[in-house]
């Protein structure tokens, strides 16, 4: 696309958002079913390279994308927080986001939506994981220790603040350290921390290669079946492709419903697109995939977020959901 | 290179693969999980035989070849033309002087920001950052040129182009080439960086990416082996290139690269 035609659409979408907003209408996300007067034919949309975003590559291998009109061009992001300036300056369309980033954002006044659910924790699927020979058995031992974690002030720590809080700890008892997760395991082996937040595939690896056990599920009581993982877009994308977004919003649901129902299908793809075998795949722990963005699930997360100061005041996450049910 | 020259430089690769095969296999920490060279380079020979990767190398290499010729495109008459006007060239010294520092993959998150096309973006940071050696260069190029054959072209009755093309573009050219040459490893870095920071459709970055979350140290390597192997052997190419074009120059400095 030229510049011309960008600005050109932009001030287009101004327009017709000022025009709406001047008729005081909101929802413009009802459209017709056969894929025609779609306002973009092409989107790209980012994804990690990790389970969660199954339903977006099993959309494309059976043509749900194609059906309705949308060529969909899936893009490698390197993370939830990195994919939000590539859907401001429009290089993406649609990303796949962490709710935790997203309600930050949201709350710092970014001007984003969530337009699909696409993954839930469940039991085992973030673990804090310690070397077989630690003398950590419980959670009450990690007073005054450290805890890696992939991303400070994001799910790793909030779901570990929530695991302290049963055991009567708070983060101030504990030292968060930054690391990527492939480099988790060795630091703990060298000394660098105490216990890691894991997830998978690194959970089932650490296990079976180096005799790693699980020191505590974070993935329970006040986090038990977390959301973690969404669609995201720019309101002002979301103003100007209501068509595109209904239509994305219509395959990926049938695609969620298959990866919802069958484990196998999450199998089948993600060697399509992840470096998790077919072998790894069949044995990792997964979460669950939510066929619809319900409002009150999510709630609890921001309301999480502002138990544990992640953000100021209450966020009131129905006025950033696109598509929401409950 | 001479036969023996050839012969050591293997041995040296050889000792430093065993060694490192041995102390990854015996000498590491009990716990700490690391792949082997002799892993690694399988699998590098494996990605050879992996659509996903080679296309991949394809789109980084594109990005590569388009930033470092762009970069030359601007960098090469802009310096000859600072090179030639030495008021404008004072007037912009600081200005140049202050961005060249930068580093260069620091801009990054500042061009995912701005650019709205991601190969546009990458090329952009990958242009901004192999600007200085080419430009820097061709400086050193139009300050090097020999004033006595500037002035007996122009007692000849040469005007300023002419004097531009017959000295003082033919005495800078071997500098530029050196300043394209380290622009080329430098334009690598950045063609990997921005791809590690922002994603994409493919890349040897985003092959990273991909390997890092899946738990596959060993295809990090693997592609980082591969990075290190085009790097290598671009080098090589350019420094033929500067032996082959410009040996004249190497002859009367003495220079050996």
């Amino acid at each position: 696309m030229t510049r011309t035609v960008r600005a050109r659409a932009l001030v287009l979408g101004i327009a017709t958002a000022l025009a709406l907003a001047a008729c005081g209408g909101s929802d413009t996300s009802s459209a017709p079913a056969d894929g025609k007067g779609l306002e973009k034919t092409t989107i790209k949309v980012g994804a990690l390279p990790i389970p969660d975003p199954a339903a977006l590559y099993i959309a494309n291998a059976k043509g749900f994308f194609k059906a309705e009109g949308l060529t969909v061009e899936p893009v490698l992001i390197q993370g939830g927080a990195a994919a939000l300036p590539q859907i401001k300056s429009g290089a993406l369309d649609i990303s796949h986001t962490n709710y935790v980033s997203t309600f930050l954002a949201a709350s710092n006044g970014e001007k984003i939506k969530v337009v699909g659910d696409v993954y839930q924790a469940g039991p085992n699927t973030f673990n804090l994981m310690v070397p077989k020979d630690s003398p950590l058995n419980s959670v009450a031992d990690l007073k005054g220790k450290t805890v890696l974690v992939n991303t400070l002030k994001n799910i790793g720590t909030l779901t570990v603040e929530a695991t302290l809080k049963v055991a009567g700890l708070t983060k101030d008892d504990i030292k968060f350290v930054e690391k990527p997760f492939p480099d988790m395991a060795n630091a703990l082996s060298t000394g660098q921390g105490d216990a890691a937040w894991m997830t998978e595939p690194f959970i089932t690896a650490t296990q079976s290669a180096s005799g790693f056990r699980k020191l505590a599920d974070t993935i329970s009581g006040q986090t038990a079946d977390l959301p973690i993982a969404a669609w995201m877009a720019t309101d002002e994308w979301v103003k100007k492709n209501p068509k595109t977004l209904a239509a994305f919003q219509r395959a990926i649901a049938k695609a969620q419903q298959l990866v919802a129902s069958d484990r196998k299908e999450v199998e089948a793809v993600l060697p399509t697109y992840t470096k998790i075998d077919a072998k790894t795949a069949s044995v990792i722990t997964l979460g669950t995939f939510p066929t619809s963005l319900n409002e009150t699930r999510l709630q609890r997360v921001a309301d999480l977020m502002l138990e544990y100061k992640y953000i100021s005041s209450r966020l009131d996450v129905k006025n950033i959901l696109v598509g929401a049910s409950g | 290179m001479s036969g023996a020259r050839i012969l050591r430089g293997a041995a040296g690769v050889a000792g430093f693969l065993l060694v490192g095969e041995l102390t990854i296999r015996f000498a590491l920490t009990d716990g700490v999980v690391f792949p082997p060279p002799s892993v690694v380079l399988r699998e590098a020979a494996g990605l050879l035989a992996d659509p996903d990767f080679l296309s991949g190398v394809g789109i980084t290499l594109t990005n590569w070849a388009l930033g470092l010729l762009l970069s030359v495109v601007v960098a090469v008459p802009l310096g000859v033309l600072l090179g030639s006007l030495p008021p404008v060239e004072r007037a912009t010294r600081p200005l140049l002087e202050f961005l060249r520092p930068i580093p260069s993959v620091a801009i990054i998150p500042l061009a995912i920001l701005l650019i709205p096309s991601d190969s546009l973006m990458k090329v952009s940071v990958i242009v901004y950052a192999s600007l200085w050696p080419v430009l820097i260069n061709t400086l050193y190029g139009m300050h090097d040129v020999d004033p006595l054959a500037k002035e007996s072209l122009r007692s000849f009755g040469f005007g300023p182009l002419d004097v531009l093309r017959r000295v003082s573009l033919p005495s800078a050219a071997p500098f530029m080439l050196t300043g394209v040459r380290i622009a080329a490893g430098i334009a690598l870095i950045l063609a990997v960086s921005s791809e590690l920071l922002a994603g994409g459709a493919g890349g040897i970055g985003v092959f990273v990416i991909q390997a890092g979350s899946g738990n596959r140290t060993d295809l990090i390597l693997a592609a980082t082996f591969w990075a290190g192997i085009i790097g290598l052997v671009a080098n090589l190419l350019l420094v033929a290139a500067e032996r082959r074009l410009f040996h004249w120059h190497q002859a009367r400095t003495g220079a050996t690269t």
